[in-house]
C-alpha cells in the first residue's frame, strides 16, 4: 500500500477495535435479547478483520482465496437483500439505499482483495497492500472509493436523526398497544428476519426492546468507510 | 441497520425522513440547527454541502498518500514561490521549510483537519463551525501552500488549476452557508449572501478565468498542448489516450485554444444574468467547461498517487450546480 506503515498500523488497530465493538453487539444482541443487524454486524466483524490483514500483512489471519468467497458471499447476499427489498416494496425506493451500502462496500473488499492477490502473485510475496501501489482497474478503484466517501458523508448526516438507546427506552415504554401496530408493521416492513422485539405486556401498553445503539453501528460504518477509501485511494 | 429493530428507529435509518422517538422529522432537525429557507432551496443547499463534505474527505485521503509524508511534499509547496511577489513567495517559503523540518507530523496534522472538515460538514451540529473553519483554512492554504494559485506569477492557467482549487472550498464554503435567515435567491448559491452578491462573485470567477486564459503564457503556441501532455502519463489507459490525443490535436495551437476558452468563459460569466432558459444554458457550459478542464487535469492527478486535491473541475461543477435556478423563478433575480 502506498501509505506509511504507522498509518497503516493505526488504520488496521482501528479496524480491530471495530471489528471486537462488532462482535460484542452479535453477543449483546444474543444475550439481552436485543435487535441488531446481525448480518450487517456479521460482515463489520469480517470486514475489520480482512482489512486488517491487508493493512498489516502479519495481521492476516486467514487464507487468501477463503476471504474472496466470503466478500463475494456477502455481495450476494446484499445484493438480494436490495432486490427483495424493491420487489418487495417498489413504492418506497428510498429503502434501498442502506443496504447498497453494504453491497458497496462488500464489493469494494472483493476487489481490494483481488487486486492484493494478483499484486502478489506479479511479486511472489503474501497478500497485503504492503506492496508498491498501482491497480489494473484503477478507474474502478476511484469509483468504489468515491461511492464509499458518498455513504460515509451520507450515514454522518443521518446521524443526528438517529435516537439515542436512552430515548428509544423511555419512548418505548410509552407506546401504547395501538402503536404496537404501527411498531409491528415497520418491522416487518423493514425486511425484518428477526423482528422480535415488540412484545405486549399488559392491556393497551406495548413493551418494546429498543435496538442496540443505531449511532455507534452508523459510527462503524463510518470508519469501514473511510478506511476502504483510503486503501482503495492508495491502490490508484 | 433496519432488519430485527422493532421500532421506528430501524425503518428511520432505512428511511432516512421519519424519526418518531425524538418527535421531529429531518427537515425540524435541519430548522433547529439554523438551515432555514424553503424546502426545495434548502433541501438542494444541504445536498450541495453534503457533496462538498465529500471532496473535503477525498482531499483528506489524498493528504494521507504516501509522497505526502516525504520531502516531495515541502518542495511541491515551495515550487510555488517562484515567481510570485515577496510577499506571497516569502511565506511560502517559511511554510514549506517548516513543513520540510517535521514532515510526517504536520502532513498528518494536514490531513486530519481536512478529515474533520469533511466530517463536520457532514455532521448536522458541527456545519457552521466547519464551514467557517474550511473558509479559513482553504485561505491559508492558497496563500501559504499555493501562492495564490500562481494568480500573481503571469503563469496562471485555467487549464493548469488556476485560481487555485482550494479558493473554490473557501467560495463554496461562503455560498452554501447556512444563514439563520435565508434572503430570497432563485438559486442555492444565492440564500446566504443575496442573489446580486452571488452573481457578482460568479462574474468575477469565471471573468478572472477569462483573464487567465488570454495570458501570454497561457496562449502561448505550446502552453494548452504541453499542461495537458504533462498528465497524461500513467495509468489509467483511456485517460492518458484521450489526454495525449487532446494533446496532440491542439499543439501549436495555443492561441486558438486561449481565445475560444476565454469566449467560453465569457459566456458563462455573463450568462448568469439573462433570464433563467439563458441562464440555464450558461450554467450547462460551465459544467461541460468543468468537466473538459479535469479531463485536461488528468482528473486532478488522482492516479498519480501525489495528488492534493482533484483540481477545479468538480468544484466549478458543483458552483455550477448551485446557481442552477429553480423550476418556481421566472427570471434569476426574480425571487
Amino acid at each position: 500500500m502506498g501509505g506509511p506503515g504507522w498509518l497503516a498500523g493505526t488504520f488496521a488497530a482501528v479496524m480491530i477495535a471495530t471489528a471486537v465493538y462488532c462482535v460484542s453487539r452479535l453477543v449483546s444482541a444474543r444475550r439481552w435479547r436485543r435487535p441488531t443487524d446481525y448480518d450487517v454486524d456479521g460482515v463489520h466483524v469480517l470486514m475489520g478483520v480482512a482489512m486488517a490483514g491487508m493493512l498489516v500483512p502479519r495481521l492476516n489471519v486467514f487464507w487468501d482465496s477463503g476471504w474472496e468467497v466470503i466478500f463475494a458471499a456477502a455481495m450476494a447476499w446484499f445484493g438480494g437483500r436490495v432486490i427483495r427489498g424493491y420487489r418487495h416494496h417498489p413504492a418506497r425506493p428510498h429503502r434501498a439505499p442502506h443496504d447498497l451500502q453494504h453491497l458497496l462496500a462488500s464489493g469494494a473488499m472483493l476487489y481490494m482483495l483481488m487486486a492484493a492477490s494478483a499484486r502478489s502473485a506479479d511479486s511472489g510475496s503474501a497478500v497485503s497492500m504492503a506492496g508498491p501501489s498501482g491497480s489494473r482497474f484503477p478507474t474502478l478503484a476511484l469509483v468504489l472509493a468515491l461511492g464509499l466517501f458518498g455513504y460515509v458523508i451520507w450515514t454522518t448526516d443521518k446521524l443526528t436523526s438517529l435516537a439515542p438507546v436512552a430515548a428509544l427506552g423511555v419512548a418505548a415504554a410509552a407506546v401504547p398497544s395501538a402503536g404496537q401496530t404501527g411498531a409491528s408493521a415497520a418491522t416487518s416492513g423493514s425486511a425484518g428476519t428477526s423482528g422480535s422485539a415488540g412484545t405486549a405486556t399488559g392491556v393497551g401498553v406495548a413493551r418494546v426492546t429498543p435496538p442496540l445503539s443505531p449511532r455507534l453501528a452508523a459510527c462503524c460504518e463510518i470508519v469501514m468507510g473511510v478506511t476502504m477509501g483510503y486503501v482503495l485511494i492508495t491502490m490508484l | 441497520m433496519g432488519n430485527g429493530i422493532a421500532t421506528d428507529d430501524g425503518a428511520a435509518w432505512r428511511n432516512g425522513e421519519q424519526f418518531a422517538w425524538r418527535g421531529h422529522t429531518a427537515e425540524s432537525g435541519e430548522a433547529r440547527h439554523g438551515l432555514g429557507g424553503t424546502r426545495t432551496a434548502r433541501d438542494t443547499r444541504r445536498r450541495l454541502q453534503l457533496v462538498l463534505g465529500g471532496i473535503w474527505l477525498l482531499d483528506a485521503v489524498l493528504q494521507y498518500q504516501l509522497v505526502m509524508f516525504t520531502r516531495a511534499f515541502p518542495r511541491m509547496l515551495a515550487a510555488s514561490a517562484p515567481g510570485n511577489p515577496a510577499f506571497v513567495a516569502d511565506p511560502v517559503t517559511w511554510s514549506a521549510r517548516l513543513i520540510d523540518q517535521h514532515v510526517v507530523v504536520t502532513n498528518a496534522l494536514f490531513a486530519t483537519i481536512q478529515l474533520t472538515l469533511g466530517l463536520g460538514i457532514a455532521w448536522r451540529p458541527t456545519l457552521k463551525i466547519a464551514l467557517g473553519a474550511s473558509i479559513a483554512w482553504s485561505l491559508a492554504v492558497w496563500w501559504l501552500g499555493e501562492g495564490l494559485g500562481m494568480v500573481l506569477t503571469g503563469r496562471a492557467s485555467p487549464v493548469d488549476g488556476a485560481p487555485g482549487a482550494v479558493i473554490l472550498y473557501a467560495l463554496l464554503a461562503v455560498l452554501l452557508w447556512p444563514a439563520a435567515r435565508d434572503r430570497p435567491s432563485p438559486f442555492a448559491a444565492g440564500r446566504a449572501v443575496g442573489t446580486v452578491a452571488a452573481r457578482a462573485l460568479w462574474l468575477v470567477l469565471w471573468g478572472s478565468l477569462a483573464f487567465f486564459a488570454l495570458t501570454p503564457a497561457s496562449r502561448a503556441p505550446q502552453a494548452v498542448s504541453r499542461t495537458i501532455s504533462g498528465m497524461a502519463s500513467g495509468p489509467p489507459g483511456w485517460l492518458a489516450w484521450v489526454d495525449q490525443h487532446a494533446a496532440s490535436a491542439l499543439l501549436g495551437r495555443g492561441l486558438a485554444v486561449a481565445v475560444v476558452l476565454a469566449v467560453a468563459f465569457i459566456a458563462v460569466a455573463a450568462g448568469i444574468y439573462l433570464p433563467v432558459p439563458g441562464a440555464r444554458a450558461a450554467l450547462v457550459l460551465a459544467l461541460v467547461l468543468a468537466a473538459a478542464l479535469w479531463v485536461a487535469q488528468g482528473l486532478g492527478g488522482v492516479f498519480t498517487g501525489a495528488a492534493t486535491d482533484p483540481e477545479t473541475g468538480p468544484l466549478l461543477a458543483l458552483l455550477a450546480v448551485a446557481y442552477w435556478p429553480a423550476r418556481t423563478a421566472g427570471r434569476p433575480g426574480g425571487a
